[in-house]
């Protein structure tokens, strides 16, 4: 008996353990996934209705007031009733066709093909359903028609457009963003759709390649092993590679950019020239835990649960057994790592905030029908990715890749840009290889730093992150410098 | 569609129901936790109050219920829902009065968690709810059989036999006769109702594990239970009721354990379990299917993974508090009258009512197992402890699958969900509680009288033990 009562005690104490948990994971999950569900596309509460819809979806403005989506009320003919009513569809940046340059980032409301974008994930504003008892009772009774909320975005429509042309008819994407708050100023895709026409619009032109685009990050990347490096081998500044060009690892051999040998040289020389020799025998000598744990810091392999937007997560595949070829051509950023642009321009801002990584922000605030502000941008710092010190030596390292090495294409007059360029080799379906150019940088802007990311794929051999994506960072960073930002 | 006038009406009386909700949940939690560790119920203080707010609640929401056809005030609707106010109370005070031993908070907590049921169904068709109401009049008969049953019945190995007989041919029936329904094959006509054989046969279960285990005997003996036990799983794992195997499993292996200690055949039958999981993932696509629902719902929203992310869709469109009853969109969330009808709740009374529900099945978990402890009867204990795990366990399952923690499978939530088989053996199972409870309180009468010269009520409970041995020498 008195074993019974034992067990007893024990059958109670697992019944309930089950049942806590089941509570907790209740609130967490509920704390964390519950908007991104009620977001989703599929949800027919917040379905935009075209002939009686009961919440008109508010309008949503860029950070200086401009339009991007709007509602529009027309009389059309109603094929089901035979009877002219009142059709209600979004209109987004006038109507035309320079709505291209902000489809992927505001998104679409359709009511055939449903929401994508800010329309989709901050549904909730825009449909009111954050608003408050009194305002939803004084709307039922006072208003022919409950009204949503406007957002304002961080987006800078006129720098958008700005980019979209500037990208021309490369496929890519550019992120810009503050790298002090993480307001994000800019958000580019190619190529891209016109959202007031979404008839024809097929394959992947809906990716979002800023955000869901995962891409192999080439010689970018050596800025998370030099981060790892100074963090964790403590002669870092004493260690030199001896470079002729190309480099054994395992029984494979990796070569420089055309073969051309660097001679001797330090962990700054070989940023400044990109040197892939260094940074396979530094990737070798961090272990491949040091180099995940420092790039675990930096974002990668974490789901990124942001209220603002939804970011695919990057991936670096160091768990288990990782050969020495592996690590080696992940250290120059090719092989099995991937990376999507925004991650990369949260990594240059880390570097430019001094090793702090902030959240990216996409809503600048939340504006109530009566011009009541219910929210407003907090920024958030997302974590503590390295000290401020080894910050500070990584952009000197990056400031020197701009001067005088791969960078120059994004210098401004004037101005110190620091960056790093990437060339990315990919194989394509038929075996030929085409490049990925990359930049990433930052500029000291006149009230914060401002952080770039540029990537335009599938390019031609030969078409590399210092001819092509440096040059564009630059002109892109002399556009936001002339905005004032 | 409903009208301005209602929607502004739910949209107010969220406040009002959330804190009904609350301070009934809080009531029970405080009385549940005073009176859980006593040694009978003699000196449990006055709870009656609980079940008036629980009326008011039912009464107050028909009476919203009432409004929503546009324009009128439907009578009926606030009529019945006075009637069903004061059934409940007469049905309590009808327990509590002829059954003075019984656990009055447990049933509380059951008529609170029906409540639930009766005004969800109702909202959602007014004839689901009558049937729900008709089917818990019959569950409130099998109750009171069943706290005779368990009060009264000696066991024996005959009647274990025959129990353990009869839930083959339960379980047989469907397979035989049954028309599959929702990819399940798990229900037969009868006089025009769908029953579900698996539901009862969880009763019986709870009776011929109690029985079986009572006395530590060796492996050897115990091997037909085993057999039976591998064989219940096995036909309902046939009708693709993999729920019900669930469950069955659990019972088994609760009761087998605290019974005898016995972890061998406990990780046993976990590794069988497992493996036999393991091979039919790949064996049944179903279960794949399911599997691959609950890891990720998003991926195929519109086939494999669309009942899960309805289900989570519908929770996450409520808030805090709820759209206001009568004003979510339940509709689009599959089977929600019966599986996923915790879903619905979430989302027009709130996520607070939804953890409120988590917290008052987990004190039955918590009433149940403290009448197990009560009982010196190592057979009343076990019976106790086996019906708390099958219905706080069914509940574990199906909210858990609804929230997308474990996998779906296909179980009602007890007291709340629609479905006569479901109410019925839920009830019944609180019968088998309330008969352990009672039993306990009258052998405690008998005890007292004839030990009240010997032992002074202070040092009975520390001398609870010694007792025991002193009763059995006698």
């Amino acid at each position: 008996m008195k074993g019974l009562e034992k067990n007893l005690k024990k059958g109670l104490a697992v019944l309930l353990a089950a049942f806590i948990l089941l509570g907790v994971y209740y609130c967490y999950i509920l704390f964390f996934y519950s908007d991104r569900w009620f977001a989703n596309s599929y949800n027919p509460r917040v379905k935009l209705d075209a002939w009686e819809p009961k919440v008109i979806p508010g309008d949503i403005k860029d950070r200086n007031g401009k339009i991007l989506a709007t509602t529009i009320k027309e009389k059309r003919q109603n094929p089901d009733t035979k009877q002219k009513q009142v059709y209600y569809y979004r209109s987004y940046l006038g109507g035309g066709e320079q709505a291209k340059s902000i489809a992927h980032v505001v998104g679409f409301n359709d009511a055939k093909l449903g929401r994508s974008g800010v329309e989709a994930l901050q549904v909730k504003y825009l449909m009111g359903y954050n608003n408050p008892f009194y305002e939803k009772v004084y709307q039922k009774i006072f208003l022919p028609q409950e009204v949503g909320n406007t957002l304002h975005l961080t987006i800078d429509s006129d720098l958008q457009q700005f980019i979209d042309k500037s990208l021309g008819k490369n496929k890519g994407s550019v992120v810009v963003m503050d790298a002090q708050t993480g307001e994000i100023l800019a958000m580019v895709s190619h190529p891209t759709f016109n959202p007031n026409k979404l008839e024809n619009v097929e394959g992947d032109i809906l990716l979002n390649r800023a955000t869901e685009g995962l891409y192999m990050p080439g010689s970018i990347f050596k800025v998370i092993v030099a981060v790892s490096a100074l963090d964790n081998l403590e002669n870092i500044s004493s260690i030199t590679f001896d470079c002729q060009g190309v480099v054994e690892t395992g029984s494979q051999s990796i070569s420089c950019y055309g073969g051309e040998p660097h001679g001797q040289v330090d962990l700054s020389q070989a940023m400044t020239v990109s040197c892939n020799g260094y940074f396979v025998d530094i990737a070798n000598k961090l272990g491949k835990e040091k180099l995940l744990k420092t790039a675990e810091a930096l974002g990668f392999n974490q789901d990124f649960i942001f209220p603002d937007l939804k970011l695919v997560a990057s991936r670096l595949p160091l768990k288990g057994n990782i050969s020495e070829e592996k690590l080696g051509l992940i250290s120059i950023g090719q092989g099995d790592v991937q990376v999507t642009p925004l991650h990369m321009a949260m990594v240059a801002s880390a570097i430019a905030n001094d090793g702090i990584m902030m959240e990216p922000r996409l809503v600048y605030e939340v504006v109530g029908r009566n011009g009541k502000i219910q929210e407003k941008l907090r920024s958030k710092i997302y974590r503590k990715s390295m000290s401020s010190e080894n910050a500070k030596i990584i952009q000197a390292m990056m400031e020197n890749v701009v001067d005088t090495g791969t960078g120059k294409g994004a210098a401004i007059k004037g101005r110190q840009v620091a960056g790093k360029t990437g060339t990315a080799e990919v194989y394509n379906g038929d075996s030929e290889i085409r490049n990925n150019a990359w930049f990433i940088g930052y500029v000291a802007g006149n009230k914060s730093k401002i952080a770039v990311a540029v990537v335009i794929e599938d390019l031609p051999a030969g078409q590399t992150g210092g001819k092509l994506a440096a040059p564009l960072a630059g002109k892109i960073l002399k556009k936001v410098l002339d905005l004032g930002y | 569609m409903s009208d301005k006038k209602f929607e502004i009406i739910s949209l107010t009386m969220r406040y009002w129901f959330i804190g009904l909700i609350i301070f009934i949940t809080i009531r029970i939690l405080i009385e549940t936790l005073r009176t859980s560790h006593h040694h009978d119920y003699e000196d449990e203080g006055p709870f009656g109050h609980i079940i008036f707010f629980m009326v008011i609640f039912l009464t107050s929401a028909y009476a919203l219920l009432a409004y929503s056809n546009p324009g009128r005030f439907d009578k009926y609707t606030a009529i019945l829902g006075l009637i069903v106010g004061i059934s409940l109370v007469v049905q309590y005070n009808f327990f509590r009065l002829i059954f003075p031993g019984m656990d009055r908070i447990l049933l509380i907590i059951v008529d609170t968690l029906t409540i639930f049921g009766f005004v969800m169904l109702y909202r959602f068709n007014p004839d689901i709810a009558k049937s729900q109401m008709k089917y818990f009049v019959v569950g409130n008969a099998g109750l009171l059989f069943f706290i005779i049953f368990t009060h009264k019945m000696r066991m024996n190995t005959i009647l274990s036999n025959v129990l353990m007989a009869l839930a083959c041919i339960l379980l047989l029936l469907p397979i035989i006769f049954g028309k599959e329904t929702f990819g399940a094959r798990s229900w037969i006509p009868i006089m025009g109702y769908n029953v579900q054989p698996s539901e009862f046969v969880k009763i019986i279960l709870v009776f011929v594990f109690a029985s079986w285990f009572r006395e530590g005997k060796k492996f050897r003996e115990h091997l037909p239970v085993y057999i039976f036990a591998a064989l219940t799983v096995l036909l309902v794992v046939l009708q693709r009721d993999l729920g019900a195997a669930l469950l069955y499993f659990y019972i088994f292996i609760f009761v087998y354990y605290v019974a005898t200690s016995d972890w061998i055949i406990v990780l046993l039958a976990g590794g069988t379990a497992a493996l036999g999981s393991i091979i039919s993932y790949h064996l049944f696509s179903h279960i794949r299917v399911r599997v691959e629902a609950w890891k990720n719902p998003w991926r195929d929203i519109e086939n494999k993974g669309y009942q899960i992310a309805h289900s989570l869709m519908a929770i996450s469109s409520g808030g805090l508090i709820g759209t206001g009853l009568g004003l979510g969109s339940p509709q689009v969330v599959p089977a929600f009258k019966t599986d996923f009808i915790f879903a619905t709740i979430c989302e027009e009374f709130g996520i607070i009512t939804g953890f409120c529900i988590i917290g008052l099945y987990a004190m039955i978990v918590i009433r149940g197992v403290s009448i197990a402890l009560r009982s010196k009867n190592p057979y009343k204990a076990l019976l106790a402890f086996g019906a708390t795990v099958a219905l706080t366990l069914q509940a574990f399952t199906i909210i858990g699958g609804v929230i997308k923690m474990i996998p779906l499978t296909g179980v009602t939530m007890p007291f709340v969900s629609y479905g006569g088989s479901s109410m019925v053996t839920s009830l019944a199972l609180v019968g088998v509680l309330e008969g352990v409870a009672i039993g306990t309180k009258d052998d405690n009468d008998e005890e007292d009288q004839n030990e009240d010269d010997i032992y002074k009520e202070d040092e009975y409970e520390e001398n609870e033990y010694e007792e025991e041995t002193f009763e059995e020498g006698v």
